[in-house]
């Protein structure tokens, strides 16, 4: 767009990255007394909270049960403060309710559900500022939430948004890159077993240049499955040291 | 075997503390948890604050947007405050529209606004009768473990002493406003309302700062809103036990001193930001 270079000549990227960088990750687990699981999370200047409640007893209409799994319910939402326009409405529009259901998605592959049949496991997400890449901060940030509760997964769920500008893949967008308007992927990746668990794409893309962005996205979330492990080892490690074990 | 106790005879476990006049978390009868606070660091809001009292975390942000100054009153700009209890802080809550105890909070934090005159809205009219800005404090509760209204209040006073507007001048020709964001200055904040809440035990003991549990067990809540020169803007007392003069005077008492101690974290905090 007119003015506002995404990617320069010497490689660089409007806030200084390289186009296969992702931006600085700080990520607490365990940082609210009520919830069962929680976690805070900083992708550059997205900030996201998560926290998990379960798994417990159905709330609400018994007759949903599922009789053989737990049923994982979300709730996806944005301060209002949190985007440079006030948003009027936090959550039930149209975009939180996709992303609703994009988590729920997510995490009823991910987690192990079978083994809490006919109850009920609460992610909820808030986003406290959104600075690009909400959806994979929350991903990441439910994840931690969902290991600070203790519920099974299968293996971490790591997600990262990619681009393409001047055939070269960016990884982890921002907010600018992102209103810029070029294609955009955003990979949700369960990393040990390479298997997709939501992919999305919008705008247009050649198919010759999918693999390449598909590649960058993967190697994304591969990077931060390797941080997020590395919170969580952290974390564990603290809390049995304060145990005293 | 405390445990089972507390869980079959919640209120005697109570009472056994409370006849020592102390708490089963360790605290004082006239004791308030530990209250931290952080200022500015939602940077897509025009001023921020987090304020953790014990466990229970709100987090206010407060927005400004320009509009057209009410009909009435044409040299006055708006606060609306707004507060969330949403069900990630407690199970307590279900997802849905704001519950009763989340408009409560809201018209008490609107009520404090108005009778404190924390700010007069005449310092928010830019053009008399055309312009002036309306302030969205939004606030929401991360972790709910009680005291919700004191810890809502605290986050109104450290966020707006944090808020920065940019300057606003009426191009005389076009009558067209124009902003300049790198000229900002901060809200004139008049006065420094802090909430004190108690809850009501068997009618006669009061404790200062009650958790989730203690609310619950609770037979009546009082908050009372004082101002630095000692004078009281609001007492909110929603039913619940009878309260003798007396008790309301020891009260009132308490809630002096704690004024006291939150405007001292409240400089100590500004302070340490200050080098801009």
């Amino acid at each position: 767009m007119a003015g506002l270079e995404l990617l320069s000549d010497e490689g660089y990227r409007v806030d200084g990255r390289r186009a296969g960088e992702l931006r600085k990750v700080r990520a607490r687990m365990g940082v609210f007394a009520q919830a069962d699981g929680s976690a805070y999370l900083e992708q550059g200047n997205t900030k996201a909270l998560a926290v998990v409640y379960g798994p417990h007893e159905m709330r609400g209409s018994r007759s949903k049960a599922l009789h053989d799994r737990a049923l994982v319910n979300c709730q996806y939402s944005m301060a209002t403060f949190s985007t440079g326009e006030r948003k009027r409405r936090p959550h039930g529009d149209r975009k939180s309710s996709e992303m609703t259901l994009h988590l729920k998605q997510t995490f009823e592959a991910a987690i192990l559900t079978q083994l809490y049949p006919r109850s009920q496991i609460d992610i909820y997400v808030q986003i406290l500022q959104a600075d690009g890449g909400n959806y994979c901060a929350c991903v990441n940030a439910a994840t931690l939430a969902t290991i600070d509760a203790g519920i099974p997964m299968r293996d971490y769920v790591c997600a990262c948004s990619a681009g393409f500008i001047e055939d070269t893949p960016l990884a982890d967008l921002n907010y600018v890159e992102e209103a810029a308007g070029g294609p955009q992927v955003a990979l949700a990746l369960l990393p040990k077993s390479d298997q997709i668990a939501l992919l999305e794409m919008n705008s247009r893309l050649h198919e010759d240049h999918l693999e390449q962005v598909m590649e960058a996205a993967s190697k994304a979330c591969k990077d931060m499955y390797a941080v997020l492990d590395q919170v969580v080892r952290d974390h564990v490690h603290e809390v049995t040291t304060l145990l005293g074990e | 075997m405390a445990a089972g106790f507390k869980t079959v005879e919640p209120l005697e476990y109570y009472r056994r503390f409370l006849k020592e006049n102390c708490r089963p978390d360790g605290r004082e009868l006239g004791e308030f948890r530990t209250t931290t606070v952080n200022i500015g660091s939602i940077t897509t809001a025009d001023g921020s604050a987090l304020v953790k009292l014990g466990n229970t975390t709100v987090i206010c942000g407060i927005k400004a947007e320009f509009a057209e100054p009410p009909a009435q009153s044409t040299n006055k700009g708006y606060i609306v405050p707004n507060v969330d209890l949403p069900p990630l802080c407690s199970s307590r809550f279900r997802p849905g529209p704001p519950g009763e105890e989340a408009q409560a909070a809201s018209q008490f934090i609107a009520d404090v606004i108005e009778n404190s005159e924390i700010i007069m809205k005449e310092d928010l009219c830019i053009a008399n009768g055309k312009l002036s800005w309306v302030l969205y404090c939004d606030f929401i509760c991360l972790d709910y473990d009680g005291n919700i209204l004191d810890a809502c209040t605290f986050a109104l006073l450290a966020a707006l002493k944090n808020v920065q507007l940019p300057t606003v001048t009426i191009n005389e020709e076009t009558g067209l406003a124009e902003v300049d964001l790198k000229q900002t200055n901060p809200l004139n904040i008049r006065k420094h309302p802090v909430a004190t809440s108690f809850a009501v035990f068997d009618d006669t003991i009061l404790i200062v700062d009650p958790t989730a549990e203690e609310e619950d067990l609770a037979t009546g809540t009082v908050t009372i809103v004082m101002d630095e020169e000692g004078r009281l803007c609001s007492v909110h007392k929603p039913g619940g036990s009878g309260l003798t003069a007396a008790k309301l005077q020891d009260c009132i008492t308490r809630a002096v001193t704690r004024h006291k101690e939150v405007k001292k974290l409240i400089n100590k905090v500004i302070k340490s930001i200050k080098p801009k």
